[in-house]
């Protein structure tokens, strides 16, 4: 008995302190994140997957230029004459055409990962939509905008990595890999396919997006695709090949019902997508801030630092060839002191900042604003130019329904404008220039350049080597291609080094 | 309970009659080597119950019976002594030092204490003695030159950061390299710096895995066991430290060249790139020399000269001799962020036994400020400890410990942060003045109050003094960014510890342990509205976690000693729960200044929470088994689960052997005289390690928290990798313990050999699978390949001198450790790690960079050797002595560069004493290894206008036939000039005095008639020189070999007392 009683006691003690022997006990959940298989069992679930492509579009990713798709928009204007530097500076040095040849570049590594990543997270959708739950009208919807992000997201990246697509053929060249299956795990990756390759995927992708969209449930806001702009991204994709009747038939077909903005809204800031003309644009809220990565702060129009107090300069050059009655001729000062153009305490003010911006103005407190993605205007400057380029290649019949085409949106800029008395060649440099007024900023001007192969030309306005780095730069060379990041030709055997542009 | 009542009424009935013959006997116990009382002697009348116990003083007092003939006075460390009593009631005793006890010296070890003799495993232990007058903030510090085969970085000199520790190399990739801390006998994970050095008895490192073996599941990276006070029988003690002290830059900044020297420099990068651009025709040498003299003003902005723009350089490339500064003293941008900081550290503690408890109470107070400004640590600790014995069967105790932490931190982490007080002040060019001057006069610029203004570098349209170009942080400013913005930390912190002991059947004992630590951290985070990226509104942000963290324990024991032979078993169980609160929110658009409280803003801008919970759960056992006190053999197993593993592979098991063998306890060995104490020991064992960051690795995830605009969004976040599970570190471990010439030299040669197996990896994914972004390229945790570390320790120590009273003692450690890498997955055989490539057969911190070569003469570009696989074009190829090399470093060839881990590395400890007097001086040595200096590579580039350079840019490239190892200075090439490369790296190779103690022990009767017992008083020193192959490196900076624009350590004068009453 007296021992039972000392064995008692340490069994009672073991028992009171045993309390966490429980079978779930090794069981833990997270709470910031949530599992992939509950993902796709709803078409409400998927849609917050698709709505996370969306936002990946403005995050304040690691580097400062690392903004989302606005970062990548100024980085395709600064490879071209129009965009203009006030000071030297470091960020986005593609302007003077040397940092994106740099393998090890940060911004080659975020402009391939940015898009990657964006694949990645549609071919999820793309392949596992089909099995929620929930009606087939929100499961056309949702398919239909992960195609189109995938189509899209390609068509970047091979216009930035790969050569430009020949339209007279032999695209055989390395493009960039194609990514469309969610099958993704850790064997190491896929081989550059040819830009023929990966202009066929794209193409295969938006007219199943296009397909998809017919009998979807209406987008909720421009935030998001519908049929108006997977047809429009095929536009600019049948433009880049050089098939001018289809990006001709598409821009038409994107633009039906839609309208152009009034003047007044052409001076509002270029900062929300409630703009009649937008068609797909990114919708930012504070608490969504990118802080002084933004579009917007780069622009210089967000007091803060050496990049975002100096505004950026249009080329003078190009001013120039705005008409004074044009509406866009007030987006630019070219005194650079004008006291109309209010911009925050710091920026600088002076001849220094001659021909500065305020088409893009900051929309918040923080550097908020949203960022347009394609606007009507580009609708009818693809299908002008698509048509004059159809009348030079010897449909001349085209060349006044392009100038009809040109003359609706010049008018609307320019209550002045007379339709184009300019013919063949003069008048497809006429929609040119007015190409590069009108998507100044846009991220339109790299991706021009070089699929017409044409040279950049600063030279003869306020762009200087000093600022610039270089004036010039010829058409067709390899600068034309950024460098693959090392990252990839390491972790990537199915590129490695010999996959490199030379 | 009637059993205990008899018992109970027994021991009365003994003490009671035994008080009628009773006399006291009193006395003091002092060593014979100098004099001095030695507390903690046990005092035992021979064939009687009485034991006393010495007090700080050395005084005891013992009752005895008048049968008691003789007392033995025994206490570690000094020779056994048994005096026969006389009439006197006064027995004074003097001990010797003892030469041969070297076995028995009380060692923490887990679960239990032991001695160094018994021990069967690699354990090193600092005790009190040796920190007791360092000024350490965090205790890892205290580590410092320890024990071989123990590695210490720098640590940053922030206020309260410290060192980190290797012990035994780098057991994983990934996965985390932290040793695990036990504090008290509980796993710990809150921040070390919570802990007051005063407070700590012992240190013990366990190194191998027969020591360790008991933690098994998170012990392969080492172990350490940091044990606090505990009341010693004897009088009651009050103790108390005072160190004050200033704080310093422990390393010099690198040598970067000054206004007149700057101009040229720029110069040459302008022209350069005009005569060499990157893609067209260059300008001939004389157009762009011309245009450089004319143009450089302009692209720096600021003429801080008394010349015109267009004549500071001439056409010769020269500084124009009549120029001379108009503000020389104002473009220093280091001292203004620096300041002498100053360092008080007070304790008390009060301290005492019984028979039956004992008691340590403790508080202090520390305030630390570092020498940069607004950089601080505030700290202020209690400490109740108290065991007891109510019951003879029955032992608990309870251990509360209690802190407040407030500390400002310098923005100091980030390496290219602009808010980096040592990146800026490193990196802006020294043509730019700290505050607004007139142009043309140079005068300060005064505002409306006579203050003079700070010049942002974005000043030009408001107050018409120069912009600073991009390079040097226009529109910043980091003396006025560090004043107005804040960063502060706060922690509040509490840990307990208890447990009920039960002793049963004669020789067991069944206890329960319960461990709880709750941390209360906020950060809170402000950056003004004027200046900066707060700028122009004010933002704020405030963090707030809670990490807490259970463990609950159930240990029976068996003691049984049969003969000869002794054993010792253990059976238990162990639950840990660490959970951890996240909460964050910021806003921006301050309403009033003066205010940086959230509810002062107006628009928010984050505002999240999340809650991540972490468990483990294990069994175990250990057997010790002793026979004669001769032969040793112990043994272990643990089973453990982790909650990071997913169903079916969250349960491991490691397990350990190990013997031990004192060759000097054999008769053989008795005549061998000038062998005191040796033996051999060696363990073998496996641990294991969950160490991956990341919690539910076997699931895919999506993250929360991608939103558009008012629409829920998520975003795909890891891949799935359902097989994951523990990485294992199996450890096979000899050694040779000895004591020679009565113990004058003393130490231990050790051999080890650690394989980590299954190691966690997170293994790179190609980027095109879309997962990651940017730099941080996308992962896949898994369990791949193995690696090694293999080493020899030796720890030598030993009276070099010991004559009269001047006594010089040296301790040594060296240490050589080699790692290696012997299986890597089939599918990604080699693996880039930033500067290092992991292959088989190379260590994992191996270089693996391009292959600079040189500089080609003719004009100044780098040379790279090729790249086979992409030669790149013709127009980028030289052929130099003809050897083929490229310009461009996108071809360059990358290959093995030499590893970041020294050939061997170690410390040295003198301590002089001399009477009353004591110098100790611990110096780290490191040598061999390679170490990757990216602070002088951003120093050597110059790719925007504005930035600082390294004197060294000064003996770069200038004309055709230059034999320069300095490519040219060029804005335009300077990527591919200054490419990382092996240009940058040096050899690691070190020599640090990290601590310097002299001591002085105030005579005894000056301090009695203050009723002190003892005071000690000194001044002490850390950090005091440092000693590598350039100015301003520190290669101990990291172990990866590579560095940054870090908070350089700190140096530490101080001047001390440490007394007790």
């Amino acid at each position: 008995m007296k021992n039972l009683n000392k064995l008692l006691f340490p069994l009672a003690v073991l028992i009171l302190t045993t309390g966490a022997c429980k079978k779930d006990y090794l069981l833990t959940t997270p709470t910031d994140a949530v599992s992939n298989d509950a993902v796709f069992t709803t078409t409400t679930n998927a849609m917050a997957a698709l709505n996370g492509i969306h936002r990946s579009l403005y995050i304040q990713y690691s580097r400062q230029e690392e903004g989302g798709q606005g970062a990548v928009n100024l980085n395709i204007d600064y490879m071209g004459e129009d965009i203009v530097n006030t000071v030297s500076t470091t960020a986005f040095g593609v302007h003077k055409w040397v940092t994106h040849r740099s393998a090890s570049n940060g911004n080659n590594a975020f402009i391939y990962t940015f898009y990657y990543r964006i694949i990645t997270n549609a071919n999820l959708i793309i392949d596992n939509i089909d099995g929620a739950e929930g009606s087939d009208a929100d499961k056309k919807a949702i398919k239909g905008e992960a195609l189109t992000y995938r189509a899209w997201a390609h068509f970047v990246l091979v216009q930035v990595f790969g050569k430009r697509y020949d339209a007279a053929g032999n695209n055989t060249q390395a493009g960039v890999p194609i990514s469309n299956t969610s099958k993704v795990d850790e064997k190491p990756g896929k081989p550059r396919a040819s830009v023929e390759a990966v202009y066929a995927q794209i193409n295969a992708d938006l007219d199943a997006a296009i397909a998809s969209f017919a009998g979807a449930t209406d987008r909720p806001n421009k935030s998001h695709f519908n049929i108006n702009v997977a047809k429009g991204i095929k536009a600019r994709v049948a433009l880049t090949q050089g098939k001018w009747a289809i990006a001709a038939q598409n821009a038409l077909e994107a633009r039906t019902g839609l309208t152009l903005m009034t003047n007044a809204e052409y001076l509002s800031g270029f900062n929300s997508y409630t703009n009649q003309e937008w068609m797909w644009g990114s919708k930012q809220q504070e608490d969504q801030t990118t802080y002084f990565y933004s579009f917007f702060a780069y622009l210089g129009t967000f007091n803060s630092s050496a990049n975002r107090t100096n505004p950026k300069r249009i080329n003078s050059v190009l001013y120039n060839q705005i008409t004074s009655t044009d509406v866009r001729k007030g987006l630019w000062d070219p005194s650079g002191t004008n006291a109309a153009f209010s911009l925050p305490v710091g920026v600088v003010t002076s001849s220094a900042a001659s021909y500065r911006q305020r088409k893009f103005a900051v929309a918040g407190t923080t550097s908020v604003g949203d960022v347009v993605n394609m606007r009507v205007a580009e609708m009818f400057l693809i299908e002008a130019e698509a048509r004059q380029r159809l009348a030079l290649a010897g449909a001349a019949a085209e060349e006044v329904t392009a100038k009809n085409v040109l003359f609706t949106l010049a008018k609307n800029r320019d209550a002045n404008y007379v339709l184009s008395t300019n013919t063949g060649t003069a008048f497809l440099n006429e929609i040119l220039v007015q190409r590069r007024i009108e998507l100044w900023g846009e991220g339109f001007r790299f991706f021009d350049l070089k699929r017409m192969d044409a040279p950049v030309d600063r030279t003869g306005g306020n762009a200087t080597v000093a600022l610039s780095g270089v004036l010039t730069v010829p058409a067709g060379g390899a600068e034309w291609q950024w460098a693959i990041p090392q990252a990839e030709i390491d972790a990537n055997p199915a590129i490695g080094p010999a996959g490199q542009n030379p | 309970m009637k059993k205990l009542l008899q018992s109970l009424f027994v021991l009365l009935f003994f003490a009671f009659s035994a008080m009628a013959q009773d006399r006291t006997i009193t006395g003091t116990v002092t060593s014979t080597e100098d004099g001095n009382p030695i507390p903690g002697v046990s005092v035992k009348a021979v064939g009687a119950q009485g034991v006393a116990v010495t007090g700080n003083d050395g005084k005891y007092s013992l009752r005895v019976t008048s049968s008691t003939k003789s007392l033995q006075f025994t206490f570690i460390g000094y020779v056994t002594k048994t005096v026969a009593l006389t009439s006197s009631n006064i027995a004074n005793v003097k001990l010797d030092g003892d030469a041969t006890n070297l076995q028995d010296v009380v060692i923490n070890v887990a679960y239990g204490t032991t001695t160094k003799g018994k021990n069967t495993g690699s354990v090193s232990t600092v005790g009190s003695e040796k920190i007791a007058e360092r000024p350490i903030t965090n205790l890892n510090s205290a580590l410092a030159g320890a024990a071989p085969g123990v590695q210490l970085n720098a640590g940053s000199g922030q206020p309260g950061s410290g060192p980190t520790i290797r012990v035994r190399g780098f057991g994983s990739i990934s996965a985390s390299n932290n040793p695990l801390y036990i504090v008290d006998g509980i796993q710990y994970s809150g921040d070390i710096s919570n802990i007051s050095a005063d407070d700590v008895e012992s240190i013990s490192v366990l190194k191998d895995a027969a020591s360790s073996a008991l933690y098994g599941s998170s012990a392969g990276n080492g172990v350490i066991l940091i044990t606090t006070k505990k009341g010693r029988k004897g009088k009651e003690q009050l103790d108390f430290r005072i160190i004050q002290g200033v704080t310093s830059r422990g390393i010099p900044e690198y040598e970067t060249v000054g206004a007149y020297e700057y101009y040229p420099l720029a110069w040459q990068a302008y022209r350069n790139s005009l005569v060499y651009p990157v893609t067209g025709a260059g300008l001939p040498l004389a157009t762009a020399n011309t245009r450089a003299t004319n143009d450089i003003k302009g692209l720096l902005f600021n003429n801080p000269f008394n010349v015109a723009d267009n004549a500071i350089v001439g056409t010769d490339g020269l500084m124009n001799p009549n120029a001379s500064l108009l503000y020389a003293d104002d473009l220093d941008w280091r001292s203004p962020l620096m300041r002498t900081g100053t360092r008080g550290d007070y304790s008390l503690s009060y301290s005492g036994a019984t028979e039956k408890s004992d008691f340590y109470a403790s508080l202090s107070y520390l305030d630390e400020k570092g020498y940069i400004i607004r950089s601080d640590f505030n700290r202020i600790n209690g400490r109740v400890t108290i065991n007891s014995r109510p019951l003879s069967w029955f032992k608990t105790g309870l251990n509360l410990t209690a802190n407040i932490t407030k500390s400002n931190q310098a923005d100091a982490d980030g390496s290219g942060s602009i808010v980096n007080p040592f990146n800026f002040s490193r990196s802006i060019g020294p043509i730019y003045p700290v505050y607004a001057h007139t142009p043309t006069t140079g005068d300060y610029l005064l505002d409306s109050k006579g203050g003079r203004v700070y010049d942002t570098g974005n000043l030009l349209t408001v107050l018409g003094v120069p912009n600073r170009p991009s390079g040097a942080y226009a529109g910043r400013h980091i003396l006025q960014e560090t004043l107005l913005n804040s960063t502060q930390i706060k922690r509040n912190v509490l840990g307990a510890r208890t447990y009920g002991e039960v002793s049963f059947l004669k020789d067991f004992k069944l206890r329960a342990n319960l461990g709880v630590d709750i941390s209360n951290y906020s950060f809170a985070d402000y950056q003004n509205k004027i200046v900066g990226d707060g700028a122009p509104n004010g933002r704020a942000r405030n963090t707030s976690t809670t990490t807490t963290t259970y463990t609950i324990e159930q240990l029976l024991t068996y003691n049984k000693k049969v003969g000869k032979s002794t054993f010792d078993v253990l059976l238990a169980h162990n639950n840990y729960d660490y959970a951890y609160k996240y909460l964050t929110g910021a806003r921006n658009t301050q309403i009033l200044d003066g205010n940086s409280e959230l509810i002062n803003f107006a628009t928010t801008t984050d505002l999240n929470s999340y809650l991540n919970d972490y468990r483990k759960e294990a069994v175990f056992t250990r057997v010790n088994y002793d026979y004669d006190s001769k032969y040793f053999i112990s043994g272990s197993f643990r089973r453990d689960g982790s909650s990071k593993w997913g169903p079916g592979l969250r349960w491991g098991n490691f397990y350990s052997g190990s013997a031990g063998w004192i060759v000097s306890e054999e008769n053989f060995m008795k005549s061998v005289n000038w062998v005191n104490y040796l033996k051999l020991r060696t363990s073998y064992g496996s641990l294991g390690n969950d160490g991956l960051t990341g919690n539910n690795l076997d699931r895919s995830l999506y993250s929360l928290d991608y939103n558009n605009a008012a629409e829920p969004g998520i975003l795909l976040q890891s891949l799935a990798n359902p097989n994951i599970t523990w990485e294992t570190q199996t450890q096979i471990d000899a050694a040779l313990e000895f004591g020679l010439f009565k113990n004058r030299l003393h130490g231990t040669f050790e051999v080890f050999s650690k394989q980590s197996s299954d190691l966690l990896f997170n293994v790179p994914l190609p980027l095109s699978s879309g997962l990651g972004i940017g730099n941080g390229t996308g992962t896949f945790p898994k369990n791949i390949g193995k690696m090694w570390n293999r080493g020899i320790e030796i720890n030598l120590g030993g009276d070099v001198i010991k004559a009269g009273s001047f006594k010089w003692a040296l301790d040594i450690n060296w240490s050589k450790v080699k790692n290696r890498i012997t299986k890597m997955p089939d599918e990604t055989p080699t693996i880039i790690d930033g500067t290092k490539q992991l292959s088989v057969g190379n260590s994992r911190y191996e270089f693996w960079l391009r292959q600079w070569a040189g500089v080609d003469p003719t004009d100044g570009a780098s040379l790279y050797l090729i790249n086979p696989l992409s030669p790149g074009v013709a127009a980028d190829t030289r052929t130099v002595n003809g050897q083929n090399y490229t310009i461009n470093s996108n071809n360059a060839l990358y290959a093995y560069s030499g590893a970041a881990l020294p050939s061997y590395f170690g410390s040295f400890t003198n301590t002089f004493t001399y009477k009353a007097f004591s110098l100790a001086v611990i110096m780290n040595y490191q040598v061999g290894g390679q170490f990757y200096d990216s602070t002088y590579q951003g120093l050597m580039s110059y790719s925007g206008y504005g930035g600082s350079l390294h004197v060294d840019a000064l003996n770069s490239w200038k004309q055709a036939g230059d034999a320069s190892s300095i490519p040219r200075m060029d804005i335009g090439r300077s990527t591919f000039n200054n490419a990382t490369s092996t240009r940058f790296l040096i050899d690691a190779s070190y020599l640090n005095m990290r601590s310097a103690v002299l001591g002085y022990n105030l005579p005894k009767d000056f301090i009695g008639k203050i009723g002190l017992s003892k005071a000690n008083v000194y001044a002490s020193g850390e950090n005091l020189f440092l000693l590598s192959k350039r100015k301003g490196l520190d290669p101990s900076e990291s172990f990866t070999g590579v560095n940054s624009n870090n908070y350089t350590p700190t140096r530490i004068f101080s001047f001390g007392i440490n007394a007790s009453f």
